[in-house]
């Protein structure tokens, strides 16, 4: 932490970017400590992971443009589907809004100078890097890549001769990663607001990353020991899981879905906490129902960790599981709802400023809905029977993370990206963009919809000649989608490299991080705020 | 704390321990789950209060978060037998 | 700095990975209770293999262990670092003691050819089989805690004689002791389910 000769106040106005530490070069950024560094270096590897799933899943859908084999064999499908589950899911969902933004912006938004345990920060990101190139290196090694699908479900992980152990090794290692940061945002949360910063100033998207971290500190070790207990049932045969046994593979699911599907809220929680922030700040207006919000966080995170057995109506756990599992998955629609019924409340009758990053939240409400209306039909009984394991499922859940969570990521991006980077982006081309996406994205996963409503199975390698169109179809979008993302991308980048210089405060927004210099000096403050507004308190 | 009170405690967990040892060989019907879970609930609850020293700390969060994973655990285990303990045709 | 922050901030830290802890030693619990309630007897029978005294001592010693790591804590507090050093090995030394012993009945149970997928094993019923596969993942994941315990409290021991630990700095022993009283908590559950369900 020490610069040589340099005084307080001269360090709390150079940015981070200039000030390097006590390392030099590449190791000022893969040594560092500093909160707004390490969310920098998870945005370059969540990016460089995004990619990958996305080049997985362009293949795929190549590969499913006609019935019958087109550029692949089946066991190559089942590896493509499986890697594209693992990459997206372990490393890009489930990490990517709070190592990336939580990291850069939490402490900030608190008024604290960085997280608690900086030290621990950097291990959670040194151990994403090892549990990553652990499931590359399951691709290239012992037998190959996993073809069980990212559920590894017994008791076919423990007979297929490809390489699940290492890909199982590296879930297990990234899951360690997400402790650590779960650890690390809920102690800063308690420990570290500034004075004034009570828990009801504190910004929704604080409110959100917290709910999430809890969720993975509580979750992510159940996954944890099914890695390992695949591990054990693969080397030494205990036989929990395997029939042959006595060990029932329900309970497998069980124990994988306790993890899993909560989740897939630590996947939405922050990207709902982003639209939280955003939506005031470009609505001119104070959030509607500020408590309603925070808590309903809470209330999904709790409520959501009761639902897992929705994944597994069909798959012989007792009929009164099934009637329980789908009332609770009922009720936690409910916090969900009046989310985004405050949302739309805020944008009533405020003066609403119409930039990227309102937009990326606008689609986030809408695609979101219909992932959530599609989450509860599939989450009543008889339809889930037909729907199960068809192209329904993946249509739904893409539309909730890549709808949801990925244009919250995409919205985080447009309204962050002045104060990381001190540059501002072609904003007409973000919009257009935008218009990209939201098309693609419709075609593409709609299809998937009304190609699952029609009985088509999921993970299937061949199918029926009436699928074909709507399979034509999504491939199709997921072409514009590509599109979409390659201009978006593209867009940020260069405004990275020439962007105009941005303002401290583009965007006039009333959170801490908006009242510091584009980008940040190293210590965030000169001198720690005391607050004395609320977060959305625009004066 | 002082090195008595630890010293009583442990005492305690050592009578604790051999109230369970000689319970189990007893016939105890449905008790022989509870009794021993509850004895065992009750030197955590020990170890917990006094050698973690729980019981002195003042902040909410500390008193929140063993009640908290306690009911998530308990969550977890009773939907999961929510499906093994009804399942028709006998659990096999 | 406001050291109080730190020193409660790197308690609650050190907490929450515990609640960690307990929901990974959580999962094996479940599946504990389903097995058991499915095969009651077999459960019942297979529990009869294991030594009931070896279990007794083992744990009688982890509490021990606890008690002697309360008590290098609280003279790490009054100043007292020769008595702190010595409790720290003693927490060890118990600790080693405890793996033997360990050690001991695992190998006893090998010799006797019951081990995960040993022909002798698999010959048996379903509930024992089980029974067996449970036993050794959870105490072998149990163990390696204790064995990872003892490192860190060997580190603690060194730290303790260069004096980054001391009377003003006593949180990493702290929070070394509050992972070793959780282990030994893990242990008081694994006991009775394990030993005595006879």
């Amino acid at each position: 932490m020490a610069s040589t000769g340099e005084t307080e106040s001269v360090r709390a106005r150079i940015s981070f970017y200039e000030d390097q530490g006590q390392y030099r070069g590449i190791f000022s950024w893969i040594l560092t400590t500093d909160h707004k560094r390490i969310g920098l270096l998870y945005f370059v590897s969540v990016i460089t992971f995004f990619f990958s799933g996305v080049v997985l899943g362009f293949f795929m859908r190549l590969e499913m443009v006609a019935p019958g084999g087109t550029i692949m064999g089946p066991q190559t499908y089942n590896s493509l589907f499986t890697l594209h589950g693992i990459i997206m899911i372990f490393l890009v969902v489930i990490p990517a809004i709070p190592t990336i933004f939580g990291n850069f912006f939490l402490p900030i938004q608190i008024g604290a100078r960085d997280v608690a345990f900086p030290r621990i920060n950097l291990l959670s990101w040194w151990l994403y890097i090892a549990g990553a190139i652990t499931v590359m290196v399951s691709v290239f090694t012992g037998g190959g890549p996993p073809d069980t699908g990212w559920t590894f479900y017994a008791p076919y992980s423990l007979r297929t001769t490809v390489n699940v152990p290492m890909a199982v090794f590296g879930v297990f290692i990234l899951g360690f990663s997400s402790i650590l940061t779960g650890i690390n945002f809920v102690t800063s949360t308690h420990m570290l607001r500034a004075p004034g910063m009570t828990w009801k100033r504190l910004p929704l998207f604080v409110w959100s990353i917290y709910s999430t971290s809890w969720v993975q500190i509580l979750a992510t070790p159940v996954i944890g020991i099914t890695m390992v207990l695949i591990f054990l049932e693969r080397f030494f045969g205990v036989g929990v899981f395997d029939p042959a046994k006595g060990g029932d593979p329900i309970l497998y699911q069980h124990l994988f879905w306790i993890y899993s599907h909560p989740a897939t809220y630590i996947m939405i929680l922050p990207a709902m906490g982003i639209v939280s922030d955003v939506v005031p700040v470009f609505a001119r207006k104070k959030i509607f129902g500020y408590m309603a919000i925070a808590i309903s966080g809470v209330a999904i995170a709790a409520v959501g960790s009761l639902v897992w057995g929705h994944h597994m109506f069909v798959s012989g756990q007792s009929d009164f599981a099934d009637i329980l599992f789908s009332l609770l998955t009922f009720l936690v629609a409910i916090p969900s709802a009046i989310k985004v019924f405050n949302w739309i409340a805020t944008l009533h009758k405020g003066s609403i400023v119409l930039e990227p990053p309102l937009f990326f939240c606008l689609a986030f409400i809408f695609l979101f809905s219909i992932g959530g209306l599609t989450g509860l039909i599939q989450g009543a009984l008889a339809p889930n029977l037909h729907l199960h394991d068809t192209y329904w499922i993946p249509g739904h859940f893409h539309y909730i993370i890549f709808g949801g969570m990925g244009f919250g990521l995409f919205a985080a991006f447009h309204y962050w990206f002045p104060k990381m980077f001190g540059r501002m982006y072609h904003r007409k081309t973000a919009k257009l963009a935008w218009l990209i996406l939201l098309v693609g994205f419709n075609i593409f996963y709609f299809s998937m919809l009304l190609l699952g409503w029609e009985g088509m199975p999921r993970r299937y390698y061949d199918y029926l000649p009436q699928f074909r169109t709507l399979h034509l179809t999504a491939t199709f979008g997921s072409w514009i989608l590509i599109a979409g993302l390659i201009i978006m991308f593209a867009n940020l980048f260069r405004g990275l490299l020439k962007g105009e210089k941005a303002e401290d405060n583009p965007w006039g927004g009333a959170t801490l991080e908006w009242q510091i210099p584009s980008p940040p000096p190293t210590e965030n403050f000169e001198e720690i705020p005391t607050v004395e507004k609320g977060p959305y308190d625009f004066k | 704390m002082s090195y008595g009170t630890y010293f009583w405690v442990w005492a305690g967990l050592i009578i604790l321990t051999g109230t369970t040892v000689s319970l189990a060989g007893m016939q105890l019907g449905r008790w022989a789950i509870v009794l021993p879970l509850l004895i065992a609930g009750t030197k955590s609850g020990l170890i917990l209060s006094y050698f973690m020293h729980l019981r002195s700390e003042k902040l909410l969060i500390f008193k929140v978060i063993i009640p908290l994973v306690m009911a998530v655990f308990l969550v977890f285990i009773l939907l999961t037998f929510s499906d093994v303990a009804f399942r028709l045709g006998g659990a096999k | 700095m406001d050291e109080h922050k730190d020193y409660t901030g790197s308690k609650l830290g050190m907490w929450l990975f515990l609640l960690s802890e307990i929901l990974l030693f959580g999962g094996l619990f479940i599946l504990y209770s389903m097995y058991r309630y499915k095969h009651p007897v077999d459960f019942h029978l297979a529990a009869w293999e294991l030594s009931r005294p070896l279990g007794t001592l083992n744990t009688l010693i982890l509490l021990t262990s606890s008690l002697t790591m309360a008590f290098s804590i609280a003279s790490l507090r009054r100043g007292d670092y020769r008595i702190s050093k010595l409790f720290i090995i003693a927490t060890i030394f118990l600790g080693f003691l405890f793996l033997g012993i360990k050690t001991i009945e695992w190998g006893a149970k090998i010799e006797h050819g019951i081990y995960p997928n040993s022909p002798r094993l698999l010959g048996r019923s379903k509930g024992e089989i089980l029974f067996f596969g449970l036993y050794y993942s959870m105490t072998g994941l149990h163990a390696l805690h204790i064995l990872v315990g003892l490192l860190v409290l060997s580190i603690m021991f060194f730290l303790m004689i260069r004096g980054r630990i001391n009377k003003d700095h006593c949180v990493p022993l702290e929070n070394s002791g509050l992972y070793w009283h959780l282990v030994d908590i893990v242990w008081i559950f694994l006991f009775p389910l394990f030993y005595l369900i006879t």
